[in-house]
């Protein structure tokens, strides 16, 4: 599941997959913008079937975080 | 230290150094840099270009980034007279090579771009060593305050990207009305998580510090933890936000931000509008804060404005023009004026309307006699207060960043499908303000509206892919061919 988040992530980001390390946070890279987040936030909405809680949004703010909240939701 | 007579932004950065030296002037990450290091950077910056062969009157092409050497370029370039072309980092290749093109740089900087005859230079390999440093001995070039200073580009409707050519006095005239009307001083702490590459995010930049307040560079509003924390840590003071960004910390963080509500004394929002319960939402989340919603082009900077708490029974309407230097007023489709009341066109006149765009074929129906026109439709009430009530041009204006739809529709054309059209539609998610939609000419084509979108993910960026779609028989056209959007948008 972690490559998959992954993935989804540089797909809407439009970077090498190299580039989304587990400690890249959103805003460390000018793709990674609010339009950027919403649509990474989006895209794993629709593609994993699963909805982000809305008080654990403010906490998303790095890979390893979507990681581990996709994990949970997914109950992996 | 240098004196710039050409620029009273770049005079008031040297004159506030000399006054007090040791205030910080910028913040990056753990750099604090204070008013009298930017001015040594700024010089040693110059002598760098200078040194490099680049002459007053070339053009560089500077990548925007939210860095000090970009600071430290950008007014260097300004101090010797060499022309700015700023650029979006994450700028699309062909955006990228249409603006080399049309500008025809010396070297370009910050950007791994290198398909031309110019110097390709990294900020890394930038050289403000000491030998470049404190040379207050220098001579530095005589430049007039109506040579170009900046080129910034902005959308056409026609896809292709216009150069909006803004001399010294233009940036001047624009920084000097916009911290009249905030009243933003030495005292200021700004957060900037507005891009460098637009307008708003790099006129906030000059409004600082050109009044001698502390600007802190952020990457951007993404992580709203971090903006939250530099908020408090730095004891900022104001920001700049475009109204996608509200929806977003809206979205994200509910309504958390208004414990900083006694420390902000002032929000500038813009670049698209805002909707009225947000205005009241804003009045009440921060009631002793100046909220300055401003309307504006890159081509006329911040033209008016509103403080919502003082106009707070004229929240349809968008202010009355920024100073008494600049002059708005109402045209019918000859350039003549309409009554208070009638809509037609808005047009600006002022210190900060830009000289022209850079193509001649783009200055064509640009202005009427001195009067710039916007494209925007709206009207002036007998108190003098303007409402916008739609727009000529065809933009869709998604978070403040404008997009042509004819790009769009390229990309669509490019995998068969006979003919299509987007228009603007309001963001179904209430966060973007608009968001393309795709009206797609029935064919014999198999391709389904999944297999479209899976394919225009390969030509476009995310935010720019259409949210919805719809089979049409035809496309309006007029007698001349040109897309009737308003018809499909009826």
């Amino acid at each position: 599941m972690e490559n998959k988040v992954k993935a989804i992530i540089a797909r809407v980001l439009n970077v090498d997959l190299e580039v989304i390390t587990d400690g890249l946070c959103s805003g460390d890279i000018p793709e990674w913008d609010s339009v950027g987040n919403l649509a990474i936030i989006s895209t794993l909405e629709q593609e994993l079937e699963i909805e982000f809680p809305l008080e654990d949004l403010f906490d998303l703010t790095s890979v390893q975080s979507i990681v581990d909240e996709v994990n949970q939701l997914m109950h992996v | 230290m240098f004196d710039a007579p050409h620029s009273h932004v770049l005079s008031c950065i040297a004159g506030h150094a000399r006054h007090n030296p040791d205030k910080v002037a910028l913040v990056e990450g753990n750099q604090r840099i204070t008013r009298g290091q930017l001015i040594t950077n700024i010089e040693a910056a110059a002598s760098y270009l200078t040194s490099i062969g680049i002459k007053p009157g070339e053009r560089i092409v500077l990548s925007a980034r939210k860095e000090l050497e970009f600071v430290y370029l950008y007014f260097a370039a300004q101090l010797l007279g060499i022309v700015n072309v700023v650029v979006n980092p994450t700028s699309p290749s062909d955006r990228l090579d249409y603006i080399l093109k049309i500008t025809n740089p010396i070297a370009v900087i910050g950007l791994n771009h290198s398909a031309g005859s110019y110097r390709c230079i990294q900020f890394d390999d930038v050289k403000l060593n000491s030998s470049n440093r404190g040379e207050s001995s220098c001579v530095w070039p005589k430049v007039s305050a109506d040579d170009v200073a900046d080129i910034m580009f902005t959308t056409g409707t026609t896809g292709a990207p216009k150069g909006v050519c803004l001399s010294h006095a233009n940036l001047s005239g624009s920084a000097s009305n916009i911290n009249g009307f905030i009243g933003n001083n030495d005292e200021d702490i700004e957060a900037l998580g507005l891009p460098l590459s637009h307008s708003f995010g790099l006129g906030r930049l000059r409004c600082v510090l050109m009044a001698g307040g502390t600007m802190v560079l952020v990457g951007n509003f993404a992580n709203l933890k971090a903006f939250f924390t530099i908020l408090e840590k730095e004891h900022v003071t104001g920001f700049g936000m475009v109204p996608a960004v509200w929806q977003y910390i809206k979205r994200l963080s509910g309504t958390r931000i208004a414990k900083f509500s006694n420390q902000l004394h002032y929000i500038e929002v813009g670049s698209a509008a805002l909707p009225i319960e947000d205005k009241r939402l804003l009045m009440d989340l921060f009631p002793k804060t100046r909220l300055c919603i401003h309307y504006g082009l890159t081509e006329a900077s911040r033209a008016v404005f509103s403080e919502l708490h003082l106009n707070a029974e004229n929240l349809e309407s968008i202010g009355k023009p920024v100073s008494s230097h600049v002059e708005v007023c109402i045209l019918d489709e000859n350039g003549a004026p309409v009554p208070d009341g009638t809509d037609g066109e808005l047009c600006i006149c002022g210190n900060m309307v830009m000289k022209s765009y850079l193509l001649p074929d783009d200055n064509v129906e640009a202005f009427y006699d001195r009067w710039f026109r916007t494209g925007d439709w709206g009207h002036r009430d007998s108190a003098g207060y303007f409402y916008l009530t739609g727009r000529k041009k065809e933009l869709i204006n998604m978070g403040g960043e404008k997009v042509s739809p004819a790009t769009i529709e390229d990309a669509i054309l490019s995998l068969g499908i006979p003919d299509c059209a987007c228009v603007a539609i309001p963001d179904p998610y209430g966060v973007l303000g608009e968001v393309p939609k795709a009206y797609l000419q029935r064919s014999s084509n198999t391709l389904s509206i999944e297999e479209i979108k899976q394919r225009l993910t390969q030509l476009l960026p995310t935010h720019e892919i259409p949210v919805q779609y719809e089979w049409v028989d035809s496309i309006p056209r007029s007698s001349s061919g040109k897309i009737q959007r308003l018809k499909l948008k009826n």
